[in-house]
């Protein structure tokens, strides 16, 4: 017993009994109190009274002077054993007669004062005595109190019986009530006590007798149950929202849906806890699922549910199909359900069954089956926090797909962006090359037509002169094809492709030259050597195809290949005609053979893995990091499309790679015929030579004056307009105008628009730095009749004038 | 003790009187001023009927018939006191033709002879008679004031009180020795 229950009961006897004595102290207090007063009142009132009968019957006595008789009379006091003596005063205050008759000398000589007086332990009342109105004598009477102190002391020793008995019950009453109350109060105490310091909310008071204590006790006991309940709810609420917590951290950590559902369910089955998990995906619009993700656990029943990786699994028109429409499906008992889908996991031993879906956008992607032995064994809590999981989970899906959409969205901005700083830089490098060659074609004009015209027009030449000039001649060409080559290095795409007949070997030719750069100097700078071979077959037919693409597409494949010999090592290019038998194409008849051109580009480089040699033509597919534009191998496979050729790729890692081009011969191709070469105009023709270059002109009036025509030149654009227009008014009009297409002020262009207005039947020939490229382009100038490109050569020349004049003549 | 000293006292107030009552004509034997005392108390203790007052106010009237013994002592007792609202006064009657309207009247000794016509004539009147007349009682008077061991005793004759519509208070009569006829 604790000092706190000691308290308790010694403070519920000690009230009563002070009560059960202060009630008994007053009472006795109020009665003894009132007992004096009354009793003094009474024995003061009887006394008086007695008095007055004395004194009435004393009259006769004292007015007749009779003592006998008033000692009779006094001696009827007898009977009052309180009083201790009586007696009479006659009229003159003498004593006249006393009782007890021997009581004399204690009684006072004259008759005192009239009045009532209380001296301790004894009341005297003093009467007069009277006959009418007239006083007789004086009556004295003395009463004893010793009785009233009697009475009181009595009353006190009553009192205190009673206190010893009320005490008495007082504390057997305390004790009953101790039992009864203070108990069941102490035990409710003791279990608050063990509640609040404890915190256990599982003991309870023992039930108490009584109607409000057990009432009182039983409510405690329900609020403790309530409050174990609520705290148990608690926590296991705080169970799951740290387990939401751990799996919603561990799939934010990651951005591949497989591995956010291996994590969800590997939680789930280890702390939810749960017997069968497992994600199955599911396509819009689709009639079954496919799973996608089983608990490691759940493995083993997974092969007892007959469940594998990536089966369908057909849709209920149950659970799963309500599911699918967006519900949480709960079969809290799966033998009862005649569905294949809950019969298998009734079959498998799990009895109960959670179907979550996971919703992105309004639609299920995914559901989550979540199934336990027992059946009816999820809570309406369990069934929550699973609807919450998958909402996270969906969530997690969702910014996963973003991620990755994002993450591509931003590759492809990066590669576009790359691409078009290198087109620019090629635009760039382009037009630099284009005014170069401009101006060295303009250049090298007067020596090539001079050249051809010394061996042309002088016979008389020395040999060893005839070679230097055809030494010349050779260079000049060159200086004008690698001019040439170096101008188309750059081009804009063409809207439409132009088919020309294309000579590959030439092609090959020109494109090692053009590289030879990237392969041989570049790699020597830093010890490297790339050995190039030339395989190229001889008597290779012409193809129909256009002669930059296929160019650009070699440039490219030379470049991939030095980019994979880092090393060093072998190039080799190749062509060769092939007949490729009927059966693998069937595009052609029956018992013939398609003829092709193939082109190879081989390198003895580290090679390509299965995955590169897939992926290697998609458009911004790269190995090289940021030098490389993901574009090369697009553009090659863009121009194989559009010359219906065909790509193939050797390559294994470590082992080089051969990329090969094959392109179809058409049939009907000729064989390109060669100009005639001294090809003539019929007669002299009058010839208006516009050119800004004095040099040009005068080289070009030489050769056609030494052809005999008539030759005026203009030294610019405005100029010829005027020459040209003097010459109409002089009614000697220029049969054939040549003008330069680059001219200061006014160009080519508008001379030509001036003399067509002029003149509409005049040919009009320019000559252009930029000929073979507005050709390509199918650029030329309206007005035009001809455009020959710088250097012109003689016979081009004297070929245009003849078709030109000629056909008109005829 | 008392008592013994009271009886010398008295002895000796007696014996005053007695010597002193020739040469002092005004004054009183003792023995007779405790009778005029007596005839004052009797006053007290008798009532009379209404019809014996004329008025609510009028006096009680003590008279003596025949010689006065009292002297003045009478006079002096009642001067000043009342019964009720009645004041009191003394008168002297020397033949009983003279009394009229009177409430007590003392019969003196000198009138022993004539005391059976006094009576005679007093019948049916509200008047108290009062006698030391020895035996008087029994003849008719209604107090006989007897001197008996030196001590005024009274002898009564209620019949004759009750004859004349008086009545006397039982206090006195308590004290008083009953005579007379049965009335």
């Amino acid at each position: 017993m604790t000092a706190r229950t000691r308290r308790i009961r010694r403070s519920l006897i000690g009230m009563l009994l002070l009560t059960t004595g202060i009630v008994v102290v007053l009472t006795t207090a109020a009665f003894s109190v009132y007992e004096v007063v009354t009793t003094r009142e009474l024995a003061s009132r009887d006394l008086a009274t007695l008095a007055k009968l004395i004194a009435a019957n004393s009259t006769a006595a004292l007015a007749f002077d009779n003592p006998g008789d008033a000692r009779r009379v006094l001696a009827t006091v007898r009977t009052e054993r309180h009083v201790s003596a009586a007696a009479l005063y006659s009229r003159d205050g003498t004593l006249f007669a006393t009782y007890p008759a021997t009581v004399g000398k204690s009684l006072p000589a004259r008759a005192p004062a009239v009045g009532e007086r209380f001296a301790p332990s004894q009341l005297v009342v003093v009467q007069g005595v009277f006959q009418g109105n007239l006083r007789l004598g004086t009556l004295y009477l003395k009463s004893d109190l010793g009785v009233i102190y009697e009475r009181i002391r009595l009353y006190a020793l009553i009192a205190g019986i009673i206190l010893a008995l009320a005490g008495a019950s007082a504390y057997l009453i305390a004790s009953r009530l101790q039992r009864e109350i203070s108990d069941p109060i102490l035990a409710l105490a003791e279990t608050a006590t063990a509640v609040s310091q404890k915190g256990d909310y599982s003991v309870r008071a023992p039930p108490a007798p009584g109607h409000e204590l057990g009432l009182l006790t039983g409510a405690f006991n329900h609020m403790l149950t309530r409050i174990e309940e609520a705290q148990s709810r608690l926590h296991i609420q705080l169970a799951r929202l740290d387990l939401l917590h751990r799996i919603t951290r561990a799939i934010g950590d990651r951005l591949d849906l497989s591995s956010i559902f291996q994590v969800v369910v590997g939680t789930l089955e280890a702390d939810l806890p749960i017997d069968f998990g497992c994600i199955c995906t599911h396509e819009p619009g689709a009639q079954f699922i496919r799973l996608q993700s089983i608990g490691a656990r759940s493995l083993a029943l997974a092969g007892a549910l007959g469940l594998s990786q990536g089966e369908p699994i057909p849709i209920d028109p149950n659970g799963l199909s309500r599911c699918i429409g967006g519900e949480l499906v709960y079969e809290p008992d799966t033998s009862s359900l005649p569905f294949p889908f809950p019969k298998r996991f009734a079959g498998a031993g799990i009895h109960s069954l959670v179907i979550a879906p996971m919703i992105v956008e309004q639609s299920v992607f995914s559901i989550l089956v979540a199934g336990r032995c027992a059946s009816e064994a999820f809570s309406s809590a369990d069934c929550e926090f699973l609807d919450h999981l998958c909402g996270h989970v969906a969530l997690a899906a969702r910014q996963a797909q973003l991620h990755g959409a994002l993450r591509q969205a931003y590759d492809d901005l990066r590669r576009s962006q790359q691409a078009v700083m290198q087109q620019e830089r090629l635009r760039a490098l382009g037009q630099m090359a284009s005014g170069i060659a401009h101006d060295i074609n303009n250049a090298i004009s007067p020596v090539a037509l001079y050249t051809e015209s010394l061996l042309e027009r002088e016979p008389n030449l020395s040999d060893r002169a005839r070679g230097y000039l055809g030494t010349i001649q050779r260079a000049i060409e060159d200086v004008a094809d690698t001019v040439a080559r170096m101008r188309e290095f750059y081009r804009p795409r063409e809207p439409q492709l132009v088919l020309a007949r294309v000579a590959l070997n030439r092609t090959v030719e020109h494109v090692v030259d053009l590289t030879r750069a990237r392969w041989s100097d570049v790699p020597q700078q830093r010890g490297i050597v790339i050995q190039l071979h030339k395989e190229l077959s001889p008597d290779l037919p012409q193809i129909m195809g256009a002669e930059g693409e296929i160019r650009d597409a070699l440039t490219n494949l030379i470049f991939n290949a030095v980019d994979a010999m880092p090393q060093g090592g072998t190039l080799t290019v190749r062509t060769r005609a092939s007949f490729i038998p009927d059966g693998s194409c069937g595009a052609v008849g029956a018992g013939e053979a398609e003829r092709r051109v193939t082109v190879e580009v081989a390198d003895s480089g580290i090679g390509m893995d299965e995955e590169t040699r897939r992926r290697c033509l998609e458009p911004f597919y790269t190995t090289k990091g940021e030098r490389g534009t993901g574009l090369g191998l697009a553009m090659v496979y863009g121009m194989v499309q559009r010359h219906s050729a065909e790509l193939e790729i050797d390559s294994k890692p470590g082992c080089g790679a051969t990329v090969r081009l094959s392109f179809p011969v058409t049939s009907e191709a000729p064989q390109v015929s060669a100009p005639s070469m001294r090809a003539q105009p019929e007669r002299r023709l009058s010839i208006l030579l516009v050119d800004d270059d004095p040099l040009l002109i005068k080289s070009l009036r030489d050769i056609l004056e030494g052809d005999g025509h008539r030759v005026t030149a203009a030294d610019g654009g405005q100029h010829g307009i005027d020459e040209f227009t003097a010459a109409q008014k002089r009614e000697m009009p220029f049969e054939v105008v040549i003008t330069d297409l680059g001219m200061p002020y006014v160009d080519g262009r508008r001379v030509a628009a001036a003399v067509r207005a002029a003149s509409p039947t005049t040919p009009i020939i320019l000559l252009t730095g930029w000929g073979r490229r507005l050709l390509a382009e199918n650029d030329i100038p309206p007005h035009v009749d001809r455009v020959l490109g710088k250097p012109p050569k003689l016979m081009e020349l004297r070929a245009a004038l003849a078709d030109l004049t000629g056909s008109r003549a005829a | 003790m008392s008592s013994i000293l009271r009886r010398i006292a008295l002895l000796a107030v007696l014996c005053g009187a007695l010597g002193l009552a020739p040469c002092s004509p005004a004054k009183a034997a003792p023995e007779y001023r405790v009778k005029a005392a007596f005839l004052f108390n009797f006053s007290q203790f008798v009532s009379w009927p209404p019809q014996a007052f004329a008025s609510a106010t009028a006096p009680v009237v003590i008279a003596v018939l025949g010689r006065n013994p009292f002297g003045s002592d009478l006079i002096a007792i009642v001067r000043g006191e009342r019964v009720g609202e009645h004041p009191l006064i003394v008168r002297q009657y020397s033949d009983v033709s003279e009394v009229d309207r009177c409430h007590i009247l003392f019969i003196d000794r000198s009138e022993t002879a004539r005391l059976p016509q006094i009576l005679e004539a007093l019948r049916g009147r509200n008047i108290l008679t009062v006698s030391d007349i020895d035996g008087s009682a029994q003849t008719g008077v209604m107090i006989d004031l007897v001197n008996r061991d030196h001590h005024i005793r009274m002898e009564i004759n209620n019949g004759a009180a009750r004859a004349s519509g008086l009545t006397i208070s039982s206090d006195l009569l308590r004290l008083a020795r009953i005579v007379g006829p049965k009335a």
